[in-house]
């Protein structure tokens, strides 16, 4: 391990994770309400302001920011005080390091290039579980506990159909690394199809993103939290605490976003345009831009799914998991390898 | 007999079951709304309210005033009318004497703007158009019960000349 | 023995009784504005003028005997034109200034135009003009342009006061009344020529521009200014009396009341004990009743003297001797009250107390023979307590030296003064506006005092004193002790 490595792959960790990542879901936070309130024909937050300069309310994160840093942390009587200022954390943590196997660009743009790929977001992004679960427990308040084992089931439920909703895409494309994923997704089908992951496995993309917003708990998923009304996991948490749930769960956004736009539309892919990521130069910023862009539209999309759907009941948030996608799942695994046999 | 009439839920066959046609067209709606405001901003109804303030209608009732007459003295004869009209009970007058043919006046006229609904009531019932509620001034909130106790120099701060004759016109 | 028919109905009466008498008694109602059933017949309004069979044109019902035979129409429509066109011309000048007119709300002029006339003034010319607010005397104002000339108020000064002091000058529109010259309206009954005034010209100053008259509600009591005990009625607006108007009593005084019985409530409105105190300081009134309750039977044995005043309803003197007797057995009691003053041959007695009747009927009753004040005084020092009902004591000085000698002093009263200044324990207690009970005044007439106003402050019947105190000696009052009222 040189010192060339160490410094590279800081020096990738502090862009891609740091900049990109992480301000990107600061913005989110903008985005979310500004978008709401448009969809909804109001204006917005607008009021924030650095000397007299509003910037269509751009500042309102950084005021959140600073709320959130200057506010009282409450910790209830009879909490856990470790676990409840764990649990943040544990909420927070998996969902940055599953960046880690993301590819934002061709060649050495991706911070590790595990063989494991998904396998690797999969079992790291189980842990969030656990941001959940003690957040919830170590409240010591029965409205938090009820809200974490929603959430905790929830999340049990939908990773297994999100789990086999991508075995249809390691079975086309014939590897778990995303490395891998994207640059096979530079083959054209009949010459002129790209073959991104969404042509060869359109319900594949269906089930993955239902499956992985539920992962994420937001509206229509949102039983866990219910922000509105019916309280959840965080509701003990104020200050820092509940900015970190906050912030994770945009992050969640983005690796959701970050993932299907992997699997699915190709990665850092341009269609038709070096298809083997060699090309280097203004082609590689192109294709990281590009790659940015699929990611930004997949967050826009998810938002826009949230401030359309209403939130389900919770009996038909467990059986649309299990009764629905769980079958529909391995009807799809079917299919792609009945069709893999008689194609290949 | 109330008549009843049996709405039959629509059948939930599988194209509605399956969601996506609904969510679809739900999509469509909120991204109309979406990319509209975001270009042109038509459909946003909110006002921007400290700086931009709608204008009231033109029968806004809002804090009363007392109107005075051409010698700058106070038209009202403490008749009693408003506050016996009054569903809140909210008025409360002193009558006293004077010496010109209008002979009573309010030596003091109270309107507890906590306990008043502002429906206008004493308005109507005002034989000498001596108090209206037509400032276009809002009961502002006030930290103590005394502050909402408006009395009858501020009910005449508000207030302008009015000429009508008083008792009215009657033909 | 007269038999006539009223709108259909027959009746039979004493000869010389007008028309509109025998029509009251039917309860058919003429609308009138001179005729007053306590005062001489003048017949000037015409606005009671009724179709008979023995006139050929509408006559003054109020003036009109009742004949044998008599056939008298209320309602024809020779009739209802004929009370209009009176009040039309009645209303030629009137200000109809009700805005401002304190009779508004309880006017029969108002009334009946709303009744009968019911249509715009047809007087396209200005209207006369006369004086208002015009001073007749210390109580009475009066305004010439409301007024309808009824003399009412002339026949009460000269038939009820008998003190002709208002008079009627000029004629037809300019008429109005008057005093004399160099002279007021101040015979003691004053007030009651704005009682009978059918519409606003004449009022008092004590309730002018004070209060409209449809926010108060009434309250029929009796004042207790005189033994004479004058059926009044209070009227109430915002838990305060706002004036005291008589009310009709044919057994004690008729439509009648004095200026100052009416103006009694003023008394009551400053210098009230509102609150308990012992030794000076204020305190609270269970602890009032607990720390009497513990030194009163101890007293029993140097005695206890309780004085009783004759402003206390019967209700209450039965249960005080009750509750003291059974704290000290031994106890005597006496009788005080307020100074004897002037008396006319109208409605003023010279006992200024209301129930001097009623508290002696009760202590005979219940084996009581009072000892005289007097008696009581000159033993004072000796005595273990002394107890004083009532601040209206003639002798308040004498009494309050007693009290400052006697080592267990308790005064229960309503006002303050020398009574209160000098007792240890002094207890508030309810006006006669906020008093409920019986009083029985000089002639024997049993009469019911009604609470007007809720009492101030820690104010209770003297009843619910003694009531509280004997429940404290752990002998509670038998039903039989406690008031029929509801006190406090």
């Amino acid at each position: 391990m040189t010192l060339t490595f160490v410094l590279l792959t800081l020096a990738k960790i502090l862009g891609f994770i740091l900049v990109f990542c992480v301000i990107l879901a600061a913005i989110l936070t903008w985005v979310e309400r500004k978008m709401s309130s448009i969809i909804q024909d109001r204006i917005g937050p607008n009021r924030a302001e650095i000397l007299g300069f509003r910037a269509f309310g751009l500042f309102h994160p950084i005021a959140d920011m600073i709320k959130s840093f200057t506010k009282e942390e409450f910790v209830p009587a009879g909490a856990s005080k470790t676990l409840f200022f764990l649990a943040p954390a544990f909420a927070l943590v998996p969902t940055l390091c599953a960046f880690a196997v993301v590819p934002f660009g061709p060649g050495d743009l991706v911070i590790s290039n595990l063989d494991s790929g998904m396998l690797f977001v999969f079992a790291i992004m189980g842990f969030g579980i656990y941001g959940v679960t003690l957040g919830g427990w170590a409240s010591a308040s029965n409205f938090a506990m009820l809200g974490a084992l929603r959430g905790a089931a929830q999340m049990v439920s939908y990773e297994v159909s999100m789990g086999l909703n991508v075995v249809g895409i390691f079975a086309v494309f014939g590897s778990v690394s995303l490395t891998a994923i994207v640059g096979a997704q530079g083959h054209l089908l009949w010459g002129w199809l790209p073959m991104w992951g969404i042509v060869v496995q359109p319900l594949g993309f269906v089930l993955f993103l239902v499956a992985a917003m539920a992962e994420n708990k937001r509206a229509p998923f949102d039983l866990p939290e219910g922000e509105s009304e019916i309280i959840g996991y965080f509701v003990e948490y104020s200050a820092m605490g509940f900015a970190t749930f906050m912030l994770s769960e945009f992050l969640e956004v983005i690796v959701i976003a970050c993932i299907a736009a992997t699997l699915f539309f190709g990665g850092w892919q341009i269609p038709w345009l070096d298809p083997t990521g060699t090309a280097g130069g203004w082609i590689t910023v192109a294709q990281v831009a590009f790659f940015a862009f699929k990611v930004l539209f997949l967050c826009w999309f998810q938002m826009l799914i949230r401030w359309t759907v209403p939130r389900f009941r919770y009996d038909q948030v467990m059986s649309l998991g299990w009764k629905v996608l769980l079958p529909l799942s391995l009807a799809n695994i079917l299919a792609t390898a009945v069709v893999l046999a008689l194609v290949v | 007999m109330v008549k009843v009439k049996v709405v039959e839920r629509p059948p939930a066959d599988l194209v509605v079951q399956s969601w996506l046609p609904e969510l679809w067209k739900g999509m469509k709606v909120s991204g109309r709304h979406f990319f509209v405001n975001l270009l042109t901003q038509k459909g946003i109804v909110t006002s921007q309210y400290p700086e931009v303030k709608r204008a009231y209608p033109p029968r806004f009732r809002g804090k009363h005033r007392l109107m005075r007459r051409e010698d700058g003295s106070v038209r009202c004869v403490a008749c009693f009318m408003c506050s016996t009209a009054c569903p809140a009970d909210c008025i409360s007058i002193v009558a006293g004497q004077r010496d010109d043919e209008n002979e009573k006046f309010p030596v003091t006229f109270e309107v507890d703007f906590i306990k008043c609904v502002f429906c206008g009531m004493c308005e109507e019932a005002c034989p000498c158009d001596a108090i209206r509620l037509d400032s276009g001034v809002h009961r502002a909130p006030a930290y103590t019960r005394k502050e909402e106790l408006n009395g009858k120099e501020d009910l005449l701060s508000l207030g302008s000349l009015s000429v009508a004759r008083q008792g009215g016109e009657f033909k | 023995m007269p038999t006539l028919t009223i709108d259909g109905r027959e009746i039979t009466v004493e000869p010389g009784t007008r028309i509109i008498e025998a029509a009251d008694r039917l309860g058919i109602d003429i609308p009138r504005f001179c005729y007053h059933p306590g005062l001489p017949v003048a017949g000037n309004c015409r606005m009671c003028l009724v179709d008979t069979n023995r006139s050929p044109k509408p006559v003054a019902s109020c003036w009109d005997p009742c004949q044998d035979g008599h056939v008298v129409v209320t309602n024809s429509p020779r009739v209802l034109e004929a009370r209009r066109a009176v009040l039309e011309y009645i209303l030629l000048n009137h200000p109809v200034d009700c805005p401002i007119c304190d009779q508004a709300g309880e006017c029969d002029l108002q009334d009946l135009y709303f009744a009968h006339d019911h249509q715009p003034s047809r007087h396209p010319f200005h209207k006369h003009h006369k004086d208002k607010a015009r001073v007749l005397g210390p109580q009475i104002i009066y305004d010439a342009e409301r007024c309808i000339n009824c003399t009412r108020c002339i026949r009460v000064c000269e038939e009820v006061a008998k003190a002709p002091q208002l008079v009627q000058v000029q004629r037809g529109e300019r008429a109005y009344i008057d005093v004399f010259p160099g002279t007021q309206l101040d015979h003691p009954y004053s007030m009651c020529t704005a009682d009978v005034c059918p519409v606003g010209a004449l009022t008092t100053r004590d309730f002018r521009f004070k209060c409209r008259a449809w926010l108060t509600h009434g309250i029929q009591t009796v004042c207790g200014e005189c033994s004479r005990g004058c059926g009044i009625r209070a009227d109430v607006y915002r838990n305060a009396v706002q004036r005291l108007v008589p009310r009709h009593n044919p057994d004690v005084n008729q439509y009648w009341a004095c200026d100052a019985g009416r103006l009694a409530y003023h008394r009551f409105e400053t210098g009230r004990v509102s609150a308990v105190r012992i030794g000076g300081a204020a305190a609270d009134y269970a602890k009032g009743v607990r720390d009497v309750a513990e030194a009163l039977p101890g007293a029993d044995a140097r005695g206890v003297v309780v004085v009783l005043t004759p402003w206390m309803t019967c209700e209450d003197v039965g249960a005080v001797v009750a509750a003291v007797r059974s704290a000290a057995p031994g106890a005597t009691f006496a009788v005080g009250g307020a100074a004897p003053g002037i008396q006319d041959d109208i409605l003023v007695r010279a006992d200024k107390n209301p129930n001097r009747n009623g508290v002696a009927k009760v202590l005979a009753d219940l084996g009581v023979t009072p000892v005289a004040l007097d008696a009581v005084l000159s033993q004072a020092p000796s005595l273990g307590a002394l107890i004083v009902c009532g601040a209206e004591q003639a002798k308040a000085e004498a009494l309050a030296g007693a009290l400052a000698a006697v080592p267990l002093s308790i005064v229960l009263a309503a006002l303050e003064g020398p009574l209160t200044a000098a007792a240890r324990f002094v207890f508030p207690t309810t006006s006669p506006y906020e008093a409920d009970g019986t009083w029985v005044n000089e002639s024997g007439v049993t009469q019911r005092v009604r609470r007007a106003v809720e009492p101030v402050g820690d104010a209770k019947g003297f009843e619910v004193w003694a009531s509280d105190l004997a429940d404290r000696l752990g002998t509670p009052l038998a039903a039989r002790d406690r008031a029929i009222g509801g006190n406090p």
